[in-house]
C-alpha cells in the first residue's frame, strides 16, 4: 500500500460559550482506516461536514491527526501483521512497524523524502496559485525544494511537465491571472506531479470547472494515472464523477467511512441506507420513481447523534440505532399531547425521569395503537422496548443503542448495524 | 389553450470595460408559456446569468442593450435601456446610463417582486444578516400588497363565530377553495379566506390544533391606530401613512400582519416550524433552509414568473433533491412560470419541461427534457452530453478548443471553430431557430430558413 | 530562449503597469507633485547655492525690516516674521520636513511589519502578548503619547521624531498581521508546505510578497499623515524648533499677522496641504498598479 490510515482521528477544539468551560471538539474524523495502492484511485464521497476534506489533508501531511497512524509505502504483509497486533493487543509489535512505517513524527531527510512522494492538487484553481509568480517558477516550486535536480534539469523538468497537462511552452511565463480556470488547474496539477510523486490528493479537482473542461482535466488524470502508476485520492461529492474516475469508493458520513468498496458495487447496488439516499439523489436523466429524500440537515459534528451518527435522518432506523431517552421523549410528546391529543381525550401529559418515560392519564391501549400507526413515519418508537402500566400511569422504556462497526457484508465493508447483528 | 408569459425577441447586451466591448448576448430569442418550468443550461460565459438578468432589467450601468425586445404580458420592460443605448452607442456615458437605469428601477418597482421575481445563487449574501426572517418576507408584502394585508386583519375584525364554523363544516366536507373563496366574500369577510386555506392545508398538526386556530380568527380587537388603518380606504390609509409618526405605527401594523402571512407561506413550503423560524436570522439557518426562504420570498405574491439563477449549486446533494422536489411540487400548486438557470444539465433535466441551451451568448437548442439526452440536436449539445462522466463512460472527451472571446466573436455561428461538422455557411451567416421533431434548433446542419 | 521569454513577459509587465497608472490622471497629478519635492529636497541637501541657498538648516532672519512684506520680486512669496524670506525658507522647510516624515514612515513601518509577519506567523501566546501590547498604544491618543515622549525626552525635532515613530509603529504591526493571517491559511501555501517547501522559506516566498505591497501603499499615503502632525506640533510650539526651517513653524511665525498678512499663513500651510493630497493621489494610483487581480 502507498497510503493507509488506521484509526485516524481529527478533532479541531472550538472554543466553548463560558469562559471557563472545557474546549468543545468538533470531531471532523473519526476513526478511519482507508488505503490507497500504487496505481489506484481511491474516491471519497460525501457532502460538507463528511470529513472528506479534512482526510485529504490528514493523508498528505498538511493536518496531524489527533489520534491513529498513517502509513506511508508499507508492504502489504506488513499492514497485515499491524492489524494483528493491534487486535492481540501486542504493543511492542505494533509500535515497531508504527515507528518504520507511520509519516507522523518524521523529520529531517525522512521527512523531505516523504514530502517527493506526495502531494495535493486543490479544488480552487483561483487562490491555490500564488498570484505573483508565473506558471513556470510555480511548478518548480516542489523540484527546487527536494532538491534533487540541478537548476537546469528543474527548468527542463517543468517545460516537459506543461507538455505533460497540455499547456503550451509560452505559458511559462503567464500569470495565474492570465490564465482560465481549466488552465489554472492544468498548471496546479503539474505542480502536483513535478516530483514523481507516488501519491497524489486530489481535493474537489473539478468542482470549479465547466463539464467540458472537467472531461479534459479527467481524461488528463487518467493518462497521468496509467503513466506514473500514482496512487490517488479522488475526493469529491459529484457521483458522476467518482463513478468515471474511481476503482474503489468509500463514502463518508459524519467523520467516518459508512460503506467501502469496489465501484461498481458501491454505485450500482448500495446496501448503507445512506448512501441509497446518496446514489438516489443524483438528479437523473431519467425521472426516479425510488428517490430516497432525506430529511433533516447535516449532522452537528461537535455533539454528533449518538450511536449511529446517520440515525436521525435513516429512513430504516430501527430500536438500537442511537434514540436517546430525549428524542424519543419529544416526539411521544408531540404525538401524545399535539396530534392525537382528542383522541386521548386532552388530558394525557407525558413526562421523562433518568430512566424511563412516564404517561398519565392515558389509556394503555391506544398508546399502544398510535405508538404502531406512527412507527414508520416517526422512527425513534423503534427504540421503545417496553410499554406497561405501572402504578397507575405508563411505563415506557427504551432499548439500548450500539455504535455500528465496520463489517464485511458482500465484497465490501459497511458500518450499519442492519447488517451487523452480531452482540459484539 | 398555452399562454405565453415571456417573449423575448432578438436580444443583444454588449458590455463596456477598460479591456475591450464583450457580447455577451448575440441575439436571444426565448418564449416562456404559463406554467412551465424552462431550464437555461450552458457553461461559463455562455452568457445565462446576463440574460436572467437583463430579464428583471438589472443590468449594471456599462450594460449597453443594443436591441431587443423583453415582453412580459406585452409589457416591455426593457424600452428605456435600449432606446438609450440605441440613441447613444457611439458616445456611451456611464453616468447618464445610471441614471436611466434608476428611473427604470422607479418604473419597475411594481413588476419586481410582484409579477417578477428572483432566486440567487449565493442565499447567504442575498439575506439581511440583520433582520428576522419573517421581517424580509413581510418585507415583500408590504410593498407589494399592503392592502391585501390590511383587508385580512380586517376580516379578522368581522368574521364571527359561526362564520368561522360554517367555514369548517364547509372543509370538512370536502369544500374547494373557490367555494370557501365565495362565502368569504358573500359575507364580507374577503381576506379571511386565505387564512382559513392556509391553515386547514398544514400537514404538520393535529386537526383539532387547525381547528382551534381557525377558530381564534374572530372578532379581533384592534389598538386605537389600528382602527384608523385597517377601516379607512385605500387611499385615505396610504396618505395618512405618509404622516410623520402614523407612519410608524402603520407599518408596525402591516409588519405584525406581514409576520403572520410569512408563516402561513412557510407551511405551504413545507419549512417545519414555520412559527419558530419567522423569528430566526438567517446566519441560524442551514444553507437548504434559506434556499428554502428565498423562494418563499420570491413567490409571496404570486407572481408569474421566477427567475432562479443556480438554485442548487451551493448545495450537497442531498439538500439539492430536496429543493428540486419542493420546485416539482411547486408547478401544481402556484400556476407560476420557472426559468431555472444552471451549468448542470442534470439538474434541469430533474424538474424543468423544456431546456434550453446557451452558448456564445445565443440560445442554440431548445428541447423536451427527454429529447434533451435521447436526441440532442445541435452539435454542441451533443459534445456537452457526452463530456458528462458516467459509470459506463469509456473515453471522457471535452470540447477540443476554448470558450470565444467575446470581444471578438466568431462570425456567423458562435460553435463554428470547434464544431466538427462545420460547413463554410456556419463561417458567415448567422442560424436562425428552426423547428425540427418537435425541436428547436440553431443550425445549419437542420436546414436554413424556416 | 528562456531569458528572452522571460524578459519579454517583464518588459510587457511593465508596460502595463505603467499604463494603468498613467490613465490615472490624479495619480500621474500626484505623482509629479512628490516628485517636485523630493527634487527640491535632494538639490538644498547636495547643491543648495544653486537655488541661491546659503544655509540651509537655518532661517535667516531680518531684524532690519522684520514685518511681513508682501510678494514682489525681491521676494517672490513675500517675507515673513521676522523678515524671513518665505520662498527660500519653505525651500529649505520641504527638505527638513520630508526626511523627517520619511524617517517616522519608514521606520514606523518597517519595525511594525516585521513585528506583524513574525507575530502572525507564530502565532500562539506570542501572537496574544503583541496584540495587547498595540492595544495599549492604540488606546493612548498618539499627540498625548508624543507628548509624554517628549517631555521625558526633550522636544527637539529629532526625539519628536522617535516619539512618532513610536506610536506609529502599532498600526504597521496589526495590518501586517491581518494580512499574514489571511495569506497564511490560503490555498498556494498549502500548496507550498505540501510540496516540502520549508517554513521560513515560506514566509519570504509567498507570505510577505503578498503582505507588503499593500504596506508600501500605506507607507505612501502616511507620509501625508505624518507631515501633517509633524507641521501641527511645531505649529503649536510643542516642538522646540528654534530657527530650523520647517512648515509648522513657519506657519506659526505668520499666525499674528494673518489679517495683515495673511500671505506668510497660507503660503506654508498650502505646501503641506498639497503634499498630503498628491501623496494620497499617488497612493490610490499605486493600489490599482499593485494589486495584480485589479488591473484586470
Amino acid at each position: 500500500m502507498i497510503i493507509a490510515g488506521r484509526n485516524i482521528s481529527k478533532y479541531f477544539p472550538i472554543k466553548s460559550g463560558s469562559l471557563f468551560g472545557k474546549p468543545l471538539m468538533l470531531k471532523a474524523v473519526n476513526e478511519v482506516n482507508i488505503e490507497v495502492n500504487e496505481g489506484e484511485i481511491v474516491g471519497v464521497v460525501g457532502e460538507s461536514g463528511s470529513g472528506k476534506t479534512t482526510l485529504g489533508r490528514l493523508l498528505v501531511g498538511l493536518l496531524t491527526p489527533t489520534s491513529g497512524h498513517i502509513f506511508f509505502d508499507i508492504p502489504d504483509d506488513k499492514l497485515k501483521e499491524y492489524d494483528e497486533y493491534l487486535v492481540n493487543g501486542e504493543k511492542e509489535k505494533y509500535q515497531k512497524i508504527e515507528r518504520e512505517y507511520s509519516i507522523l513524527n518524521k523529520s529531517g531527510n525522512k521527512l523531505k523524502s516523504i514530502r517527493k512522494s506526495m502531494n495535493i492538487v486543490f479544488q480552487d484553481p483561483y487562490s491555490s496559485l500564488d498570484p505573483r509568480y508565473n506558471v513556470i517558477d510555480i511548478i518548480m516550486e516542489p523540484l527546487i525544494a527536494s532538491g534533487q535536480l540541478s537548476s537546469d534539469k528543474r527548468y527542463a523538468r517543468a517545460m516537459e511537465l506543461l507538455d505533460e497537462v497540455g499547456l503550451p511552452r509560452d505559458f511559462a511565463y503567464r500569470y495565474p491571472h492570465e490564465l482560465s480556470g481549466g488552465q489554472r488547474q492544468r498548471v496546479a496539477i503539474a505542480r502536483g506531479i513535478a516530483t514523481f510523486p507516488k501519491f497524489l490528493v486530489l481535493d474537489e479537482p473539478t468542482s470549479a470547472l465547466d463539464v467540458s473542461v472537467q472531461a479534459q482535466i479527467l481524461s488528463l488524470l487518467l493518462r497521468i494515472r496509467e503513466k506514473y502508476n500514482i496512487g490517488m485520492l479522488l475526493i469529491t461529492h459529484n457521483i458522476a464523477v467518482i463513478s468515471y474516475m474511481a476503482d474503489r469508493v468509500n463514502v463518508m458520513y459524519a467523520g467516518k467511512i459508512v460503506e467501502s468498496g469496489p465501484k461498481v458495487d458501491i454505485i450500482l447496488q448500495p446496501d448503507h441506507p445512506y448512501t441509497k439516499a446518496l446514489i438516489s439523489a443524483v438528479p437523473g436523466k431519467s425521472v426516479k420513481a425510488n428517490r430516497i429524500i432525506l430529511k433533516g440537515d447535516t449532522p452537528n459534528l461537535i455533539n454528533p447523534p449518538l450511536g449511529c451518527s446517520f440515525h436521525p435522518r435513516c429512513p430504516v432506523a430501527f430500536g438500537i440505532c442511537g434514540w436517546t431517552i430525549k428524542e424519543v421523549y419529544e416526539d411521544l410528546k408531540y404525538l401524545i399531547e399535539n396530534k392525537y391529543s382528542e383522541i386521548l381525550d386532552n388530558k394525557a401529559s407525558v413526562n421523562i425521569n433518568n430512566e424511563n418515560i412516564v404517561i398519565f392519564n392515558a389509556n394503555l391501549d391506544k398508546v399502544k395503537k398510535i405508538i404502531e400507526e406512527e412507527m414508520n413515519n416517526i422512527r425513534s418508537l423503534f427504540a421503545i422496548d417496553i410499554v406497561e402500566e405501572k402504578e397507575g400511569h405508563i411505563q415506557i422504556t427504551i432499548k439500548k443503542y450500539r455504535v455500528p462497526k465496520m463489517v464485511h457484508h458482500k465484497n465490501k465493508m459497511i458500518s450499519c448495524l442492519l447488517f451487523d447483528l452480531n452482540d459484539n | 389553450m398555452e399562454q405565453n408569459i415571456l417573449l423575448v425577441n432578438d436580444l443583444r447586451v454588449h458590455f463596456f470595460t477598460r479591456r475591450g466591448t464583450y457580447k455577451a448576448l448575440n441575439g436571444v430569442e426565448l418564449i416562456i408559456k404559463k406554467g412551465e418550468i424552462f431550464g437555461l443550461a450552458g457553461e461559463s460565459g455562455c452568457g445565462k446569468t446576463t440574460l436572467g438578468l437583463s430579464i428583471m432589467g438589472l443590468l449594471p450601468r456599462n450594460a449597453a442593450i443594443i436591441t431587443g425586445k423583453v415582453l412580459l404580458d406585452n409589457f416591455d420592460l426593457i424600452a428605456p435601456l435600449r432606446d438609450f443605448a440605441q440613441k447613444n452607442i457611439n458616445n456611451f456615458n456611464f453616468r447618464r446610463s445610471e441614471n436611466i437605469i434608476k428611473k427604470l428601477n422607479d418604473k419597475l418597482v411594481n413588476i419586481r417582486g410582484k409579477k417578477i421575481s428572483m432566486v440567487f445563487q449565493d442565499s447567504m449574501t442575498s439575506l439581511n444578516p440583520v433582520l428576522q426572517i419573517g421581517y424580509q418576507i413581510a418585507e415583500s408584502f408590504i410593498v407589494h400588497q399592503p392592502n391585501q394585508l390590511l383587508k385580512r386583519k380586517l376580516a379578522r375584525v368581522n368574521a364571527k363565530q359561526n362564520q368561522l364554523e360554517e367555514i369548517l363544516d364547509m372543509l370538512k366536507n370536502g369544500a374547494s377553495e373557490d367555494e370557501v373563496v365565495a362565502f368569504a366574500e358573500s359575507n364580507g369577510l374577503s381576506g379571511i379566506e386565505e387564512q382559513v386555506i392556509n391553515v386547514w392545508r398544514r400537514n404538520d398538526m393535529s386537526e383539532a390544533n387547525k381547528e382551534k386556530i381557525i377558530m381564534s380568527l374572530h372578532s379581533e380587537k384592534l389598538g386605537f391606530f389600528e382602527k384608523i388603518f385597517v377601516f379607512s380606504n385605500k387611499n385615505k390609509a396610504q396618505s395618512l401613512a405618509r404622516v410623520p409618526g402614523f407612519s410608524r405605527m402603520y407599518k408596525n401594523t402591516l409588519i405584525k400582519e406581514g409576520y403572520r402571512k410569512a408563516v402561513e407561506l412557510l407551511s405551504m413550503l413545507e419549512i417545519p416550524n414555520p412559527d419558530r423560524v419567522v423569528k430566526m436570522y438567517p446566519h441560524e439557518l442551514s444553507g437548504g433552509m434559506r434556499q428554502r426562504i428565498m423562494i418563499a420570498i420570491a413567490l409571496a405574491n404570486n407572481p408569474e414568473l421566477v427567475i432562479m439563477d443556480e438554485p442548487t449549486s451551493a448545495l450537497d446533494v442531498t439538500v439539492q433533491a430536496q429543493i428540486l422536489e419542493l420546485i416539482k411540487s411547486l408547478k401544481g400548486r402556484f400556476n407560476t412560470s420557472f426559468i431555472i438557470i444552471s451549468h448542470d444539465l442534470s439538474v434541469l433535466a430533474e424538474v424543468c419541461d423544456r431546456i434550453g441551451i446557451m452558448y456564445g451568448g445565443r440560445i442554440v437548442e431548445i428541447s423536451s427534457k427527454e429529447d434533451v439526452f435521447k436526441k440532442p440536436l445541435h452539435p454542441y449539445t451533443q459534445m456537452l452530453i457526452s463530456a458528462i462522466p458516467t459509470i459506463e463512460s469509456q473515453d471522457l472527451r471535452g470540447i477540443g478548443g476554448s470558450v470565444p472571446d467575446m470581444r471578438n466573436p466568431p462570425n456567423g455561428c458562435m460553435f463554428h471553430p470547434r464544431c466538427p461538422y462545420v460547413m463554410d455557411i456556419c463561417k458567415t451567416k448567422e442560424p436562425k431557430m428552426l423547428e425540427k421533431d418537435g425541436h428547436l434548433v440553431s443550425c445549419f446542419l437542420y436546414g436554413e430558413d424556416s | 530562449m528562456k531569458i528572452n521569454m522571460k524578459n519579454q513577459r517583464r518588459i510587457e509587465n511593465l508596460k502595463l503597469s505603467l499604463d494603468v497608472f498613467l490613465s490615472n490622471k490624479a495619480a500621474v497629478a500626484g505623482l509629479i507633485i512628490v516628485m517636485l519635492y523630493v527634487i527640491d529636497a535632494i538639490i538644498v541637501q547636495v547643491a543648495p547655492s544653486i537655488l541661491g541657498i546659503m544655509h540651509p538648516d537655518e532661517l535667516i532672519p531680518n531684524f532690519i525690516s522684520p514685518a511681513p512684506l508682501p510678494p514682489s520680486w525681491a521676494h517672490p512669496l513675500g517675507t515673513t516674521y521676522p523678515g524671513i524670506d518665505l520662498l527660500k525658507s519653505i525651500l529649505k522647510a520641504i527638505r527638513i520636513d520630508l526626511f523627517y516624515s520619511a524617517f517616522v514612515v519608514i521606520i514606523g513601518a518597517a519595525i511594525g511589519s516585521v513585528i506583524g509577519v513574525i507575530s502572525a506567523t507564530i502565532g500562539g501566546l506570542m501572537d496574544e502578548i503583541v496584540m495587547r501590547i498595540t492595544d495599549i498604544f492604540f488606546s493612548v491618543p498618539y499627540l498625548i503619547l508624543a507628548l509624554a515622549v517628549g517631555f521625558v525626552m526633550g522636544r527637539n525635532l529629532t526625539n519628536m521624531s522617535l516619539a512618532l515613530v513610536i506610536v506609529w509603529w502599532p498600526i504597521y504591526a496589526r495590518y501586517t498581521r491581518s494580512q499574514t493571517l489571511s495569506t497564511k491559511e490560503s490555498t498556494f501555501v498549502e500548496a507550498a508546505k505540501a510540496s516540502g517547501v520549508g517554513r521560513l522559506k515560506i514566509i519570504f516566498k509567498h507570505i510577505l510578497p503578498n503582505a507588503l505591497p499593500p504596506v508600501f501603499i500605506q507607507v505612501s499615503l502616511d507620509l501625508g499623515s505624518v507631515m501633517v502632525i509633524f507641521s501641527t506640533l511645531a505649529f503649536i510650539g510643542f516642538i522646540v524648533t528654534a530657527s530650523v526651517p520647517e512648515l509648522g513653524y513657519l506657519t506659526s511665525l505668520g499666525l499674528n499677522y494673518v489679517q495683515s498678512a495673511p500671505w506668510a499663513v497660507i503660503f506654508p500651510g498650502l505646501i503641506i496641504t498639497i503634499f498630503a493630497l498628491a501623496v494620497n493621489l499617488l497612493g490610490d494610483g499605486l493600489r490599482d498598479v499593485i494589486d495584480p487581480r485589479r488591473r484586470s
